[in-house]
């Protein structure tokens, strides 16, 4: 009897010692989810890896899936309170998660140094940036540039683009090319999303959106009427893919695009896409000319700076310190960029930018080439799209330029009618 | 009640307590919250908002949305009509049990294996491309072919051509209730005289009724439905023509946030597929033969 | 005549194989390109024949993602969909026998409410059912994959319905005479007289469940739980780089289980043994 009594407290005593000790063990556990493909996933899981090394009282719950679903998948779990710690963002959704509340703002970590931006130019920051407050941390800069195959605009006697070039100029470039190689002129024109139209915009000094969201950004409906007429002109001559061409190419991805198979001389495409593109294209050298301005005088620049991505932290996130940590590893670690490689765009810290240079492939130093040059000729980060910009993208602007380009419907009628329906989406919110 | 009736609820609850059970855990409530939500608006990020019959009065202006049922119905009236007659075609084809039948019917099922993966897209792609398989077979017999997928008024035949090649599924069951038949009632006719046609109106199809309802009901229901094709091949384009309900549902649901909205459209699109149901159901007493209800 | 006659046979044939042609042309499309160079893929699309023979996407592609391979992926997709349709045809045989052979109170009403079920899109069922998963706390797990199948299906349990009306009364009236009850009579007279059936429906459940990725998608957050179906669509991003070689190559293996269970399983569809004895 004696022996048992002391035998369980001999049995109690270490368990108690035991269990001091072993929450100081037990692991923060955070889960990060990311979209992407195969290359992508294998990058980051490697740094994820080095990171884990680094910290080894955390452990990461990694989750990556293809686009589409990222975000079905992402928003149910929104709607069951169920996110992981770290998400990855675009541009498009990021202000309707902030505004919500569901991703948290970063500065106290940043002033903290947990997430130390010290060697980040502030147009590297502002682009995660809602109502002055960080939400998330730009993944790599991305620039939209005309990427274009010299060998062609050579072989059809044609000088490459330069540095203040105006559509107008665009427009005789990709004439003359069709003309002179019988391949399209360029491609990609006219992008199942307001992007370049925006750009084109943007260079007039206007934006699609004014800056309270609750209304179209510029006055004159001609600014419309001249970019569809610019557009259907080129459809007509055969200098860009005509939209039934574009529309059963569907979206595969850059490996299937024109340029890649020598059909077009130029594509218009996000710098961190040329990667993808060159080695689909077999290393064949590609270079990236800045986007065409406005056909006016003293025209703003086309270009600006954006985020490729972001890393967010959500607010359902029980260790927002540790995911704040682990968002600086992404942002700050050489040995962690090298595994990387800018595959998500430019690193935004300009220390890891130099040093990174030796290990870069030359369709990524053309990455990296174009956006410093996107960086000294770019206007400020317009605001980011207001709540319902989805919704305007989706089911008024792609109806409309489809109308367009199948002559279904004037651009002046257009025009008119794509006032109407985005005043009354944007006002609805 | 007498005694067999209260054995026979007992047993036939008995009998469907499976489903039942499963019916009460997991498939209630989501029918019964989507139906609520179809009342609010709801951008799945935050908390839904009760907004009664909004939704429900929307639909009618929407544009975009007479556009998807014009799709719809397009589809339903030719693609589930088409593939019936095929899949009952190749099914009685592949159905004496020769060796080279196994063979065959692995062949004309492959089509349905490959289902609504990514590679279908890059295929149907290259198939119906403007230098695809249809337009180089249509240039050796010196016809010019068409962008199939890029004009709208041939879009959404490659879709429907899709849904006839992956008539797998139906072919199978329809192949599994030829099997049912008994040989007899064959070798009985025969004998009196009845040949080829007479005996596939006047024993195949009889016989064959019941899984003929199956298979239209259930291709009503999946043709009403219609998503992954759409999805993965078309998006909907050129100018709406295969938008397809189901694809503008999704649209809405998951890029556009209204979930509250797309459940309203979920709950309309619940009862046109009753509708046609209901009929199919209806109109079976007249021309379904149930070798069960014989001796009734 | 006999010229006619011969030129018909000719046509038939040749309708024939470019039927055949039609039906397999995608497939030997996907093996084709599965054994192309990456960079060959979309500028040789038009020729079945490899310019460069390579095995490489099949290597590649097997690695997976990180250290988790596809042997991890087929794995999980096989455990699955095995349970999976074991659940989904048992449970369908036994709810389908209530409905299409007891007269028993409300089965109208029961009936009607099963077929409603099937008409209800999915999409708008995705959060309801995720926050109810979520709550039961089987996010990350099999379950939500799995259990709701050992509750029947209303598609399958509608389509064993229907076979089962198919079958004469008699049977069952006569195995009554001899004292059979209504388990009994399931179990010895009904359920080998619809073995197609049975087996039509394991086919299919099989291979949809395989092929479903959304449950998957929603349900499963780490790769080693990952199936076929959801690790292919992570190869593929319209936006960055594709191992398209890699995609293809997975998927004509993804494709091969479902082939072999269907080889296998077809030959018993072709025995028909509900033909034998009845009407006797």
């Amino acid at each position: 009897m004696h022996k048992w009594v002391s035998g369980i407290l001999v049995l109690l005593m270490c368990l108690t010692v035991f269990s001091t000790i072993l929450p100081a063990q037990e692991k923060i556990s955070l889960r990060v989810a990311w979209w992407g493909s195969q290359d992508r996933h294998n990058r980051t899981l490697k740094a994820i890896e080095l990171f884990e090394k680094k910290y080894p009282n955390i452990k990461i719950y990694p989750e990556y899936t293809a686009w589409n679903d990222y975000w079905t998948k992402l928003n149910t779990q929104a709607a069951g309170k169920n996110l992981p710690d770290v998400i990855q963002h675009d541009y498009a959704y990021l202000s309707e998660w902030a505004t919500r509340g569901l991703v948290l703002p970063l500065d106290e970590y940043i002033s903290k140094g947990i997430i130390d931006l010290s060697s980040v130019a502030e147009n590297q920051i502002s682009p995660g940036k809602i109502g002055g407050k960080v939400y998330g941390i730009n993944l790599g800069t991305n620039s939209l540039g005309m990427l274009y195959d010299p060998e062609l605009f050579k072989k059809a006697g044609i000088p490459f683009p330069k540095v203040g070039w105006t559509w107008n100029d665009f427009r005789e470039i990709a004439t003359r090319l069709k003309n002179k190689l019988g391949i399209y002129g360029a491609e990609a024109i006219t992008k199942a999303d307001a992007q370049v139209f925006k750009v084109w915009l943007m260079s007039h000094g206007y934006w699609l959106y004014s800056e309270d969201g609750k209304s179209i950004g510029y006055k004159d409906d001609k600014l419309f009427v001249d970019w569809f007429n610019l557009l259907l002109d080129l459809q007509s001559k055969g200098a860009i893919p005509s939209i039934e061409t574009d529309i059963a190419r569907g979206t595969l991805g850059v490996e299937d695009m024109f340029i890649v198979t020598q059909k077009s001389a130029m594509g218009l495409l996000w710098s961190n896409q040329i990667v993808a593109v060159s080695k689909a294209a077999k290393e064949r050298p590609l270079r990236f000319a800045l986007m065409p301005r406005a056909p006016i005088p003293n025209a703003k620049p086309a270009n600006y700076l954006k985020a490729s991505q972001f890393f967010s932290v959500t607010s359902q996130s029980k260790h927002p310190k540790e995911a704040a940590m682990f968002i600086d590893f992404f942002t700050n670690s050489l040995e962690a960029n090298k595994v990387l490689l800018a595959e998500r765009g430019v690193p935004i810290s300009s220390k890891i930018q130099k040093s990174l240079l030796p290990f870069l492939g030359s369709s990524q130093r053309e990455m990296f080439n174009f956006v410093s040059l996107a960086e000294k000729n770019s206007l400020p980060i317009p605001p980011p799209d207001p709540p319902g910009a989805t919704d305007v993208v989706n089911n008024v602007w792609n109806p409309i330029v489809e109308q367009i380009l199948y002559g279904r419907i004037t651009p002046d009628k257009a025009a008119v009618e794509f006032r109407d329906k985005v005043t009354k989406i944007l006002q609805q919110r | 009640m007498n005694k067999r009736e209260r054995y026979n609820n007992v047993m036939g609850y008995l009998f469907i307590s499976p489903w039942l059970i499963g019916f009460f855990i997991f498939t209630l409530f989501p029918i019964i919250a989507s139906f609520i939500l179809a009342f609010t608006r709801y951008d799945v990020l935050s908390p839904p908002r009760w907004i009664g019959i909004d939704n429900w009065f929307r639909l009618l202006e929407d544009t975009r949305y007479h556009n998807s049922l014009k799709a719809t119905f397009y589809y339903v009236f030719t693609a589930v009509p088409l593939r019936l007659i095929f899949a009952l075609l190749v099914a009685m084809l592949l159905k004496p049990s020769t060796r080279l039948a196994g063979l065959y019917r692995g062949i004309y099922y492959l089509p349905s294996l490959i289902g609504g993966s990514v590679a279908v897209a890059v295929v149907w792609r290259q198939v119906f491309g403007s230098e695809g398989l249809i337009n180089f077979i249509l240039g050796m017999m010196g016809i010019k072919g068409l962008n199939w997928l890029g004009n709208p008024s041939t879009a959404i035949w490659t879709l429907i051509i899709l849904a006839v090649w992956q008539f797998g599924s139906p072919m199978l069951i329809f192949l599994a209730g030829l099997k049912q038949i008994p040989d007899s009632l064959y070798e009985a006719a025969s004998i009196d005289g009845a040949k080829g046609w007479d005996q596939f109106i006047k024993i195949t199809l009889p016989m064959l009724s019941p899984v003929i309802l199956f298979n239209l009901i259930m291709q009503i229901i999946n043709g009403f439905m219609v998503f992954t094709q759409a999805y993965i091949i078309t998006s909907g384009g050129p100018l709406d023509t295969t938008l397809f309900y189901s694809l503008y549902l999704y649209q809405k649901a998951f890029q556009s946030f209204e979930m509250g909205y797309a459940s309203a459209m979920a709950w309309v699109l619940l009862m046109i597929i009753a509708f046609f149901t209901a009929l199919a159901f209806k109109s079976s007493r007249f021309w379904v033969y149930y070798e069960s209800e014989e001796g009734k | 005549m006999a010229k006619k006659a011969k030129r018909q046979n000719i046509i038939y044939h040749i309708a024939t194989f470019i039927l055949g042609i039609i039906m397999i042309y995608p497939l030997l499309w996907m093996i084709s390109s599965s054994f192309k160079e990456n960079a060959d893929i979309f500028t040789t699309m038009g020729t079945l024949i490899p310019p460069k023979f390579t095995v490489e996407n099949y290597i590649e592609g097997w690695k997976g993602f990180g250290n988790v391979s596809f042997a991890t992926f087929f794995k999980n997709s096989f455990i699955v969909a095995g349970i999976g349709t074991i659940g989904t045809v048992i449970s369908s045989a036994i709810v389908a026998y209530g409905f299409a052979r007891i007269p028993f109170k409300g089965k109208d009403l029961w009936f009607t409410a099963m077929m409603i079920t099937l008409m209800l899109p999915f999409q708008v069922q995705i959060i309801p059912q995720y926050i109810m998963f979520n709550t039961l706390n089987w996010i990350n797990t099999f379950y939500p994959l799995i259990v709701p199948k050992f509750f029947g299906s209303a598609f399958f349990i509608f389509l064993i319905i229907q076979f089962i009306r198919g079958l004469p009364l008699e049977l069952d009236e006569s195995a009554e005479i001899d004292g059979a009850g209504r388990i009994g009579i399931f179990w010895w007279i009904i359920l080998p007289l619809i073995k197609p059936a049975l087996i039509t429906a394991s086919l299919f459940s099989f291979y949809w469940t395989w092929d479903d990725f959304l449950g998957p998608l929603l349900y499963l957050n780490q790769a080693t739980l990952y199936t076929v179906s959801l690790a292919l669509k992570n190869f593929a991003d319209p936006t960055t780089i594709t191992n398209w070689g890699a995609v293809f190559a997975m998927s004509v293996l993804s494709l091969m289980p479902v082939l072999l269970i269907f080889i296998f399983f077809q030959k018993y569809l072709t025995e028909g043994i509900a033909t034998t004895g009845m009407k006797g």
